[in-house]
């Protein structure tokens, strides 16, 4: 196999073949101020403009030197097409939903030419312009959000999770199963639009709610989504998810990114046959605060850990150093 | 213990909002003091809950519904409290600090001491240094409570105390931090009294500072 980026990090998602060294991804934002200097690219115009949004991934890609190219830095361009009154940040601020429309759970009416609006064209456009540019050469990472975050965006987080707490199965599910072709239309055309593989964020995460809460509501909705999208997903749900690892691996996806919270060696041993596994270097304390040799000596570890694709746990904090950032493709440079 | 104070328990802990006013009016009645009611009836529940939450029995959803639950049974029993015996533990004033919207957490943490019996002021997100400040100055609580899960506003932490120590208000209140990117390395770090890595250690650091 040749070794390039787009075939190591291929290969590694599908569990295939090994190349001369692991692959690192981003499956969540590595955009940071010093990239966005690096390149001209500054938030938020990279949220809302299909070339500055093109451009800091290909600034994560040819800078920082991932395998990647992931152009979708919030977590919000689905809840602004669904009618969230967007602040939509600065360099060292990402962007928040300043409403919630459907606190209360009234029908979310999801406009029938939702994939034109702005907060979604864009990342259609930019992903276009990626698969032009590095089509092959480096691997097309896109990114949805899952039926549960759309439902906090909705919602409100807490008022969700009360619901959820109050045993409201009803009112939770029918909001879940309202949002879920939102995350299944626009993960089919961000394939269409060139994507490789598709994130599916959907923060279920450990700090929050129960692997009984996972495994009830949303693995036959993930499970759903898997089965109607074309390509190859990726799930990431933050936290310590130790708990419902197995849960994941039966959701159909084809990776699972995780964070520091769960040791890499426990992960790979519990799933690691099933499903490929990307991360984990811890961002607090390693990736914005460390130095490279701190971010060198984690992501060896995940190497010898035997994690598939090496990268950040989740979205690096906006003011990470770039030269932590570089210290992951050294850190895979040096091989198995 | 009394069946019916352990009712009340149970109710707490197992979140039957529906049913608790009724129980709790109903047990006041019978002449247990409302003092009882509380401490070995709704806050000790809450108790349960922090240990279960502690466990990972039970995540954020249950926890709501319980603090909601205990919430419902304090309004009944609290207009027949007398003299001291109403007196909160401490006062507790809590924010998530400039440029941080995130309060879930925080959010939680209000709700677990108000179920510990802490009286808490809660100032709300992207909460200005001199805005916190100005507030421990008028309010005087016990125990300071700032949140943060942005690497980025972590640092307003240690402006916080800095400006407290400025303002000669420092050695008047013990400070606590939390949130997903701080840890006890950092809390020592910033001069900060102690680090909560949940709801139920923020508890627990509340009860130690003010003597309980």
């Amino acid at each position: 196999m040749k070794a390039t980026p787009y075939n190591l990090f291929m290969s590694a998602l599908y569990g295939g073949r090994k190349g001369i060294r692991p692959p690192t991804g981003n499956p969540t934002s590595i955009a940071c101020v010093e990239l966005m200097k690096a390149c001209g690219a500054f938030f938020p115009e990279a949220h809302l403009n299909a070339r500055a949004m093109a451009d800091l991934a290909l600034a994560g890609h040819e800078l920082a030197g991932f395998d990647t190219v992931m152009p979708e830095y919030s977590v919000h361009q689905e809840s602004a097409a669904l009618g969230c009154e967007m602040d939509w940040g600065n360099e060292t601020r990402m962007p928040d939903a300043k409403t919630a429309p459907y606190a209360d759970f009234s029908d979310v009416i999801v406009p029938e030419n939702i994939l034109e609006k702005p907060s979604l064209r864009v990342v259609l456009d930019a992903l276009s312009m990626l698969r032009r540019e590095v089509g092959g050469q480096a691997a097309i990472i896109g990114k949805v959000m899952g039926p549960w975050t759309l439902s906090y965006h909705m919602a409100g987080t807490q008022n969700f999770l009360l619901q959820l707490g109050l045993g409201e199965k009803d009112k939770i599910n029918r909001m879940l199963r309202q949002l879920m072709p939102v995350t299944i239309a626009f993960a089919n055309a961000q394939f269409r639009a060139g994507a490789d593989a598709v994130v599916l964020a959907d923060h279920a995460t450990g700090n929050l709610v129960g692997p009984y809460h996972y495994r009830d509501y949303l693995l036959p909705i993930h499970q759903e989504i898997t089965a109607r999208v074309g390509g190859p997903m990726i799930l990431h749900i933050c936290g310590n998810c130790l708990d419902r690892l197995e849960f994941f691996a039966e959701s159909g996806v084809d990776a699972y990114h995780f964070e520091w919270q769960v040791d890499a060696r426990t992960a790979v041993e519990k799933i690691g046959k099933r499903i490929s596994l990307i991360g984990n270097l811890n961002n607090p304390k390693t990736m914005f605060q460390g130095t490279p040799e701190d971010v060198y000596k984690q992501a060896r570890y995940a190497i010898e850990a035997g994690v598939d694709i090496i990268g950040p746990e989740c979205a690096v904090p906006l003011t990470t150093p770039l030269a932590n950032l570089r210290a992951i493709p050294a850190a895979v440079r040096e091989g198995y | 213990m009394n069946e019916s104070i352990q009712q009340i328990k149970e109710g707490v802990i197992e979140g039957r909002h529906r049913e608790i006013e009724s129980l709790v009016r109903e047990i006041c009645k019978t002449g247990i003091s409302p003092d009882t009611v509380i401490q070995e009836g709704l806050i000790a529940a809450m108790n349960v809950v922090g240990q279960k939450f502690s466990d990972g029995e039970i995540f954020v959803p249950e926890m709501m519904v319980s603090a909601m639950t205990m919430k419902l049974g304090l309004n009944i029993v609290k207009p027949l409290l007398t003299g001291k015996a109403g007196a909160p533990k401490g006062t507790v004033l809590m924010g998530t600090v400039k440029g941080d919207l995130h309060d879930i957490g925080k959010n939680i943490v209000v709700m677990m001491l108000e179920g510990a019996g802490f009286q808490v002021i809660d100032l709300g997100v992207d909460i200005d240094v001199e805005k916190v400040v100005a507030t421990v100055a008028e309010i005087r609580p016990q125990v300071l409570g700032l949140s943060a899960l942005l690497t980025t506003t972590m640092p307003e932490m240690k402006r916080v105390i800095e400006e407290l120590r400025a303002r000669g208000l420092r050695d008047r209140v013990k400070v606590m931090v939390g949130g997903a990117p701080v840890d006890a390395a950092f809390a020592e770090k910033i001069g900060a009294d102690g680090y909560g890595r949940d709801a139920v250690q923020a508890v627990a650091l509340a009860r130690s500072f003010v003597g309980h």
